[in-house]
């Protein structure tokens, strides 16, 4: 019914996502760990308790989490220059992606770890675990159900921005469909977009759940 | 084996400071199983805590082993913080790792090799009774079984003294039974010592060999456990006890007795330990004072393993001087409480001298 012409942009723009979102996410999860470990560990009484960083930490974290995502990809331009050499193309828009995800990440991972039974970290103390082993060895493996989900999470919401992004000169599927459905009036190619990337939002959260699920069910014992 | 020395211990609440520990001083000896009993927010925790340093006490010292804990930092502390095993009342398990690999967690910790590990951790099971649970995980056991791995871990390193806070509060009677069990067990045969949190006097009396009683974090009262059983000496341990080895007789029926003797009648509970439980004393106490003796209750129960007898008796007639009687079978070894009677003045304690 499409012509195979418009497969092929289609296919082009699904895989730009793929490579925007793929690499920011675990750009973001490799800057947002430390971080949501470090907000953890150093609230006051935890095993490195610092409560000054701790409030600078969690500032820095409100202040990335406070900022509109369409005025953080253009504020950081020089710095995405800086990174990449340019601000226009798909590689460029990596940047204010993970920029934008990495405090976002650093709190889904915050909550994940205060999960953890604190009982089991003084447990871990008292055997005389450094707080490097605590972290390794108890609160992330403790954690990981919900730290696969937070990771879900984090793909799903930067699909919706990597669209953003996209609009700006990025490509993928929502430059895709701004171009094409918005501006040439293709209504077809428009509602073909979007239900890829409603397909692709559903594929991820059953493939994070599933994940958890089955972390979660081998740890309950259930076959 | 630990000497905790003038402990004092305030948390801050709200900028109000709340005392939790005021100068506590204990000794457990060497291979003993050292009961701590006290109400809920007496500060049983925060003592035991203080003896891994998981709270650091304002002021005071710890001596465990010898070594003063309360001066340990860093890597200091976290090597012998592997000497002193604790368990807990809700476990603390990891979820995250099966049985074996919970046992396995500590010896990991302390940079055991892995064939030892193996060797290690197949030997605990093995001691709790857990070797067919190895590759279970914790949400699949029942808490007596969750409280074995809890021990198992405990004794991963080896260590030379095991805090026990309220380890037996979440399980039904039988399974707090078997759990005590094990750790009196592993007390004879590894010659560990325990120190065992607890509001129950029931714990106490199965397992320890001396006990103290804390109160709005001070301790009112300590020393070996029949001693405080057979003579507790403040009212903190005289609630504990009640309804443990000493019964208690109904107010109306005490009542009804003491009218019915019209005031001539002694009420007494005679409390016998270890041998003297088996001798002929009421059948001697009325061919010597030609008396009648009523047994109200009797029993016999252990404290530990020491063999302890008790009776509550009314003696009428014979026009008998009481505190003659009394001290007759405080000199035979027998404990006298008098619960309702004529005692002269000064009399009790002069003749408690004697016994
Ligand atoms: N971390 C804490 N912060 C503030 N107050 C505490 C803390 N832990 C214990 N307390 C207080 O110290 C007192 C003793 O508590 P605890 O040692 O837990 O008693 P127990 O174990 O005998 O129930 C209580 O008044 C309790 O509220
Ligand atoms: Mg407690």
């Amino acid at each position: 019914m499409w012509s195979s012409q418009t497969w092929i942009l289609l296919w082009g723009a699904f895989l730009e996502t793929l490579y925007m979102v793929g690499f920011s996410t675990i750009l973001a999860t490799l800057g947002g760990l430390p971080l949501g470990v470090l907000l953890v560990v150093t609230a006051e009484g935890h095993i490195l308790s610092h409560p000054l960083l701790n409030r600078i930490l969690g500032s820095l974290v409100n202040v990335g989490r406070s900022i509109p995502f369409i005025i953080l990809m253009v504020a950081i331009i020089p710095f995405t220059r800086l990174v990449v050499g340019t601000s226009i193309g798909t590689s460029a828009a990596m940047v204010p992606l993970t920029v934008a995800a990495i405090p976002f990440v650093a709190r889904l991972v915050e909550s994940a770890l205060r999960e953890v039974d604190y009982g089991v970290v003084e447990a871990a103390q008292a055997m005389g675990a450094t707080p490097w082993q605590i972290i390794t060895r108890v609160l992330l493996p403790e954690a990981l159900p919900s730290l696969l989900l937070a990771v879900t999470i984090t793909t799903i919401n930067l699909i919706g921005y990597s669209a953003m992004a996209g609009a700006v000169g990025g490509g993928g599927l929502g430059d895709l469909a701004v171009r094409y459905g918005y501006q040439r009036f293709r209504v077809d190619i428009m509602l073909l977009t979007v239900l890829v990337l409603i397909l692709l939002v559903q594929c991820l959260q059953a493939l994070g759940d599933l994940g958890a699920r089955l972390v979660d069910r081998r740890r309950r014992g259930a076959s | 084996m630990i000497e905790v020395r003038q402990v004092s211990k305030v948390y801050q609440v709200g900028g109000q400071p709340v005392v939790a520990l005021r100068d506590v001083n204990l000794s457990v000896r060497r291979g003993e199983i050292y009961g701590i009993i006290g109400l809920s927010g007496a500060g049983k925790s925060t003592l035991v805590r203080c003896i891994n340093m998981l709270e650091r006490p304002q002021s005071g010292s710890i001596l465990v082993d010898g070594v003063d804990i309360t001066r340990l930092e860093g890597e200091e502390l976290r090597a012998a913080r592997r000497q002193i095993g604790m368990i807990f009342q809700n476990f603390n398990l990891l979820q995250s790792r099966t049985v074996a690999g919970n046992v396995a967690f500590p010896l990991e910790i302390a940079g055991v090799p892995q064939a030892e590990i193996k060797r290690r951790v197949s030997d605990l099971l093995e001691l709790v009774g857990l070797t067919d649970k190895a590759k279970a995980y914790p949400a699949q056991l029942s808490g007596g079984q969750k409280q074995r791995v809890g021990i198992a871990r405990a004794l991963a390193n080896q260590p030379k003294v095991l805090l026990s806070d309220e380890a037996t509060s979440a399980l039904d009677p039988q399974t707090t039974k078997s759990i005590l069990r094990l750790l009196l067990d592993i007390n004879q045969r590894l010659g560990l010592t325990i120190v065992l949190i607890t509001h129950e006097m029931q714990v106490i009396k199965e397992i320890c060999d001396s006990v103290a009683v804390i109160e709005n974090g001070t301790i009112v009262e300590s020393g070996p456990v029949w001693q405080v059983f057979t003579e507790p000496r403040t009212a903190a341990a005289r609630n504990f006890l009640r309804g443990v080895i000493t019964p208690e007789l109904p107010p109306e029926v005490l009542e009804r007795l003491i009218a019915e003797g019209g005031g001539e009648n002694q009420i007494l509970r005679l409390s016998f330990l270890g041998e003297q439980a088996g001798q002929p004393l009421i059948s001697s106490l009325i061919r010597l004072f030609d008396v009648d003796v009523n047994i109200l209750y009797g029993s016999i129960d252990h404290i530990k393993d020491i063999p302890f007898g008790t009776l509550i008796v009314e003696v009428k007639g014979g026009g008998v001087n009481p505190s003659r009687l009394i001290s007759y079978l405080r000199g035979r070894g027998v404990k006298v409480e008098v619960i309702a009677g004529v005692v002269e003045p000064d009399l009790d304690s002069a003749v408690g001298g004697l016994s």
